[in-house]
């Protein structure tokens, strides 16, 4: 297996990486006994008897140059799927096809003995690559140099801090050159500088055609690393796609989990109280936006003495974030009387330049002072699209191109 | 292959390193601790006891030459069975064949001993003792069925112990007792005649005769004895590798 790196031309159009329908199953035990009775079935050719599913029904493909993400919450079979890719565990279910090596950063001191020095680890971890001494002389000083952890290398590890052995991990696994590189959230150990170093490297990894299977809980890094990503979620793909779609899905499903349990105030509650209140409150297209379309907001308010209520619209998180708010006395206007008690509202929003991703958009009722808040009803909406950037809006931006400067810095040919 | 030769290599000086250089005198003790034992016996069974009938020989040198196989027999299964453990970091991050930890400790151990071993009878003979080193001739392979058996035995162990942590704690004594029930520090002769099939039956009483044979003796012709000995080695190595194949994918989850 993994034996020797292949032809860079031949085959590109095979994935380096197959999974098909892969699960694994893990064994829960209950007592002491419950551990030979265990090795009995094992030795029997035979599954545990009672067993945990972290993985279940997962299958990708990953072709050379490509970058995949893997999101999910803790516990969701992320490190298990990372493994079973490493060859550390064999799926219970499934089958995986992996073509040229695979470099494999998992978690914290990946594959390091506690009670070697630096070197000496360095020296295991190129043996277990299959490296030859020779090889190996060859990228020793440049793993060293990389690792930056100066005369700590001659120490055994078990005296590191995380941080240094992070550094020395991630020199190792990227020194090797593997075809295809997992990382399983070391990004988020180490300083800044170092963090900076390492995104700087698998970019320039990637560049050159490098694979990448990065797990990580930085949106962020999911983003600006990988093109796609999949989102496990108890053991099963819950989503994959472009990772900019994948990760704001995962963004909004935790910022609605976390969000879930405020209810609004009902409107039936708020008319039988006398309360100003929000009748009806429509999105025009409706509940998907195209990314920088117009949104067209309507509806009606209830007002029990007659006078004109002031309408507030706010745009907000799924969280409950305020993105923006604005009511109508700020611009000096009123909502037109329908009928005695009725008042209709209509707000356009052109080019709406929020990001891709779930909103909240709520009505309030106000009283005539626009000081006291009597109802919010909220409407969800979709913006679709596809874009790179971050944040909840995008801001009308320019880039000064220097174009002089640069051409003058250049040689001239 | 090539990169389990060189992990075999890497793990294998790693355990001489951590387990015997680690420590000022760990080496020195390695090599002692057999000599300490020889001559606790000597005082215990020459002394006290005033055992006789090693067939003519030295009590010192009769005991020697089974001893050593026998504590790196010992050595050699009970380092394996806990040995996985030290590698656990490895195990549960890194794909690679988790055989190789057990091959490298029982060799390293066995090395050790074996060199222990030629130092002693080297030692022995320049005292005067009348040893036949032609008898290394089938010395050495005898060893080496050892090591295979020994090897065959240890991955069952060291595969069983990361499942039930008991493995340890039972096979502490149950060496001691087949020690005793192994002609090592007695011959086979002063054996009650009822009781003398049974000893038989213990492959290690097979390994203790014919090496005193051969280096006591000088007696070297092979036995159909010894190749049904090499044939139940090499099935207990086959039998200890299916095990621990079969227990090996699931240690990740429970080391």
């Amino acid at each position: 297996m993994n034996s020797g790196p292949i032809a860079e031309h031949s085959l590109d159009h095979e994935p380096l990486l197959k999974l098909e329908g892969v699960g694994k199953d893990y064994a829960k035990l209950e007592s002491r006994g419950g551990r030979l009775r265990l090795v009995c079935s094992l030795l029997r050719g035979r599954g545990a008897a009672h067993v945990f599913r972290a993985l279940d029904g997962v299958g990708l493909e990953l072709r050379r140059g490509e970058s995949l993400g893997v999101i999910g919450e803790n516990g969701a079979g992320k490190s298990t799927l990372l493994k079973i890719v490493a060859g550390v565990i064999r799926p219970t279910r499934g089958t995986l096809h992996v073509r040229g090596r695979v470099g494999a950063l998992l978690e914290l001191g990946s594959g390091f003995h506690p009670e070697y020095s630096g070197l000496a680890n360095i020296e295991l971890a190129s043996a277990l690559f299959g490296l030859t001494a020779d090889e190996l002389a060859a990228r020793r000083e440049e793993i060293i140099a990389f690792a930056d952890i100066g005369e700590h290398i001659h120490e055994p590890i078990k005296h590191y801090s995380s941080g240094m052995v992070v550094r020395l991990g991630f020199a190792v696994a990227t020194a090797l050159t593997p075809d295809i590189l997992i990382t399983d959230e070391v990004l988020a150990v180490g300083d800044e500088s170092f963090q900076k170093k390492c995104i700087a490297w698998i970019e320039r990894y990637l560049a050159q055609g490098g694979t990448l299977l990065l797990c990580s809980h930085s949106m962020y890094h999911i983003q600006k690393l990988t093109r796609h990503a999949i989102w496990l979620r108890e053991g099963r793909l819950e989503r994959q796609g472009p990772s900019a779609e994948v990760a704001q899905a995962y963004i909004t499903f935790n910022e609605e989990k976390s969000a879930r349990g405020k209810q609004p105030m009902s409107l039936e509650q708020a008319a039988a109280a006398h309360f100003y209140a929000i009748q009806s409150f429509e999105l025009t297209p409706g509940k998907a936006l195209p990314h920088g379309a117009d949104l067209k907001l309507a509806g009606e308010a209830y007002s029990p003495d007659g006078r004109a209520p002031v309408i507030m619209i706010g745009v907000g998180r799924v969280d409950g974030t305020a993105v923006y708010a604005v009511a109508t006395d700020m611009d000096g206007v009123l909502p037109y009387r329908v009928s005695e008690n009725r008042f209709a509202f209509e707000l356009t929003l052109p080019r709406v330049a929020l990001l891709p991703g779930k909103y909240l958009l709520r009505a309030h009722a106000l009283d005539p002072e626009g000081v006291r808040l009597f109802d919010t009803v909220e409407r969800p909406l979709q913006v679709t699209g596809e874009t790179r950037e971050l944040g909840f809006v995008r801001l009308e931006h320019r880039w000064e191109m220097h174009t002089s400067r640069i051409r003058a810095e250049m040689p001239v040919e | 292959m090539r990169r389990n030769v060189a992990l075999f290599r890497n793990f294998f000086k790693r355990e001489l390193s951590t387990r015997y250089l680690g420590s000022a005198t760990g080496l020195a003790w390695a090599l002692l601790h057999p000599l300490v034992l020889l001559a606790v016996y000597y005082f215990v069974f020459t002394q006290i006891f005033h055992a006789a009938g090693f067939r003519g020989s030295n009590f010192l040198t009769f005991v020697a030459v089974a001893l050593w196989p026998w504590l790196a027999a010992q050595e050699g299964l009970q380092r394996a069975a806990t040995v996985l453990s030290g590698y656990s970091g490895l195990i549960r991050k890194v794909a690679f064949p988790h055989e190789i930890v057990v091959y490298a400790s029982v060799a390293a151990t066995l090395a050790l001993q074996f060199a222990g071993y030629l130092a002693v009878l080297l030692a022995l003979a320049l005292f005067g003792e009348p040893l036949h080193f032609e008898g290394l001739l089938l010395a050495v392979p005898l060893w080496i069925v050892m090591a295979i058996a020994v090897t065959g035995v240890a991955l069952a162990l060291a595969a069983l112990q990361v499942f039930v942590r008991d493995v340890e704690h039972v096979l502490m004594p149950v060496l001691m007792i087949v020690m005793y029930l192994t002609p090592i520090l007695y011959p086979r002769t002063l054996v009650p005649e009822t009781v003398r099939p049974w000893i038989a039956a213990n492959p290690f009483a097979w390994l203790v005769d014919r090496l005193r044979e051969a280096l006591l003796d000088g007696r070297l012709t092979p036995t159909w004895n010894d190749a049904a000995a090499a044939v139940t080695a090499v099935l207990l190595l086959l039998a200890g590798r299916w095990l621990f194949r079969r227990l090996s994918p699931h240690f990740e989850d429970f080391i």
